[in-house]
């Protein structure tokens, strides 16, 4: 065990974990996250706030994880390397692990002309590996330079994978990197072309990362077709069955059916991901629907979610030394 | 790298002149050929001859999650992946367990200097040519080569 948090308890003691997803606010909105995670409570086991998704500029991923958390919800802080440098890198996950923050997903990072700020200098200091490398590292109390931590995060670390995008065998090869530099949990893009996911998840087996990692397979419930029609055509990386949206198109008339039919479609995506072997957990990526989520995971039969137990402290409990440095560090 | 060839780069290195020689010729070699980008810390070798700084995420173990299917960017689709282009030439080339192996992060010092010189200095990864690599981790008491 790393951190101790409830996705890490969970997976550790062999649940099938459900984690969901919300961007937060393009506002300096509170109220929303703290709305938006009535959603989730209780119904997932954790939740990715994004971080400035699709180069779009919204609240910092930080503050929002600890608002979700005051929400009673348990974040995982997305963290890419597109707006930060290795110093910024660091001392958020510092911030962030401080407040509360024990789950951080590694990721690259869109790149800034897809969003709204196209004329903005991306960083990509470091990319998700090094930066997952990063994490580890100051897992075991060490800075990038070298130097201690005192006293050190204890991060879940995450990176993500697409099992859809080219080419393939080089994306099984980066799986095996991200899991040498020290992830501890992957989670895919959204499943909307099955044969290639257990083509995909085929080769992770035979090369045995799914013993050495938990994968977390995407599921995105879409409203309407045109949802489905825009990731096709304009999200790079993403593969979507002709038989997905043949299913979508034939609800098109009404609005309720659309959703129902949705709902559906992503109930029957998990329940096919729960079969098939190494695939740990789902990852419910509901864009601008988060409203949703309750009734796909009860549908998809994942209601209650189990309660980790939690392990035996041991010799004088992480909770009872950490107030203890703390407050030697004060007195220095 | 040997006694020898550190004693070399630190030659050069003393001599103004001579390395900007030196990088010139470098220059004239890579950025033709490989397109380089001069960021100091050549990885060719491990990357099937092919500059992986030319992604515009600057991505050394990449690929990122958005190549397009037929193996087009998505930032410039009408370029190739970059990352694409390595693992097709590798794989023709007989190199692609090379592409397993973990680059640190890149050392902005050693932007625009000559990577041959801070090879023989033993600053970066010497050149793979089928050996078995090693990890060469940067210290911060390095000295900041001169440009």
């Amino acid at each position: 065990m790393v951190s101790g948090s409830n996705l890490e308890l969970l997976l550790e003691q062999g649940h099938f974990a459900v984690c969901g997803e919300m961007s937060p606010p393009q506002g300096a909105d509170k109220a929303s996250i703290l709305k938006k995670c009535g959603y989730f409570r209780d119904v997932v086991d954790a939740v990715n706030l994004t971080d400035n998704q699709t180069a779009i500029v919204r609240m910092s991923s930080v503050m929002s994880s600890v608002f979700a958390l005051e929400g009673g919800v348990e974040p995982i802080m997305q963290m890419t390397c597109r707006d930060r440098n290795r110093l910024a890198q660091q001392s958020d996950i510092l911030g962030a692990y401080a407040a509360g923050v024990k789950n951080v997903l590694c990721l690259t990072g869109d790149y800034m002309s897809f969003g709204n700020h196209p004329q903005a200098k991306g960083v990509f200091d470091l990319d998700s590996v090094q930066l997952i490398r990063t994490l580890a590292d100051m897992n075991e109390a060490k800075f990038m330079s070298g130097e201690e931590i005192k006293p050190p995060p204890k991060l879940f670390i995450g990176g993500a994978a697409n099992p859809f995008a080219e080419p393939f065998d080089l994306r099984i090869i980066r799986l095996g990197k991200k899991i040498a530099a020290g992830a501890h949990f992957i989670q895919t893009q959204p499943v909307f072309d099955m044969p290639r996911f257990e083509k995909w998840m085929a080769a992770v087996r035979d090369e045995g990362y799914d013993q050495q990692v938990h994968i977390l397979a995407g599921v995105m419930p879409v409203r309407s077709v045109r949802a489905l029609l825009h990731m096709r055509d304009n999200v790079p990386g993403s593969l979507i069955a002709d038989e997905c949206i043949k299913r979508m198109e034939s609800v098109v008339d009404s609005k309720e059916e659309s959703a129902a039919m949705g709902v559906a479609m992503a109930v029957e995506t998990i329940k096919r991901l729960k079969q098939i072997p190494g695939v740990h957990g789902v990852h419910i990526m509901p864009v601008m629907w988060e409203s949703i989520t309750p009734k796909l995971v009860e549908e998809a039969g994942l209601l209650p979610r189990p309660q980790p137990s939690h392990p035996e402290p041991v010799e004088g409990s992480e909770r009872g030394e950490e107030p203890a440095v703390a407050s030697q560090g004060a007195q220095s | 790298m040997s006694k020898f060839s550190e004693r070399v780069a630190g030659f050069c290195e003393k001599h103004p002149t001579l390395y900007k020689c030196v990088l010139l010729g470098e220059n004239a070699v890579k950025k033709p050929v490989f397109r380089c980008q001069d960021c100091g810390q050549c990885v060719l070798s491990y990357n099937a001859y092919t500059c992986c700084m030319r992604c515009p995420k600057e991505i050394r173990n990449g690929p990122c999650g958005g190549t397009m299917p037929d193996g087009h960017c998505e930032v410039y689709p009408e370029r190739a992946c970059i990352w694409w282009l390595i693992n097709e030439r590798a794989k023709k080339l007989g190199r692609q367990e090379k592409l397993g192996t973990y680059h640190i992060p890149v050392d902005r010092r050693l932007e625009h200097t000559s990577a041959w010189m801070n090879m023989f200095a033993g600053r970066i990864l010497p050149l793979d040519f089928g050996k078995k690599c090693k990890d060469v981790v940067l210290t911060k008491n390095d000295p900041p080569p001169v440009k």
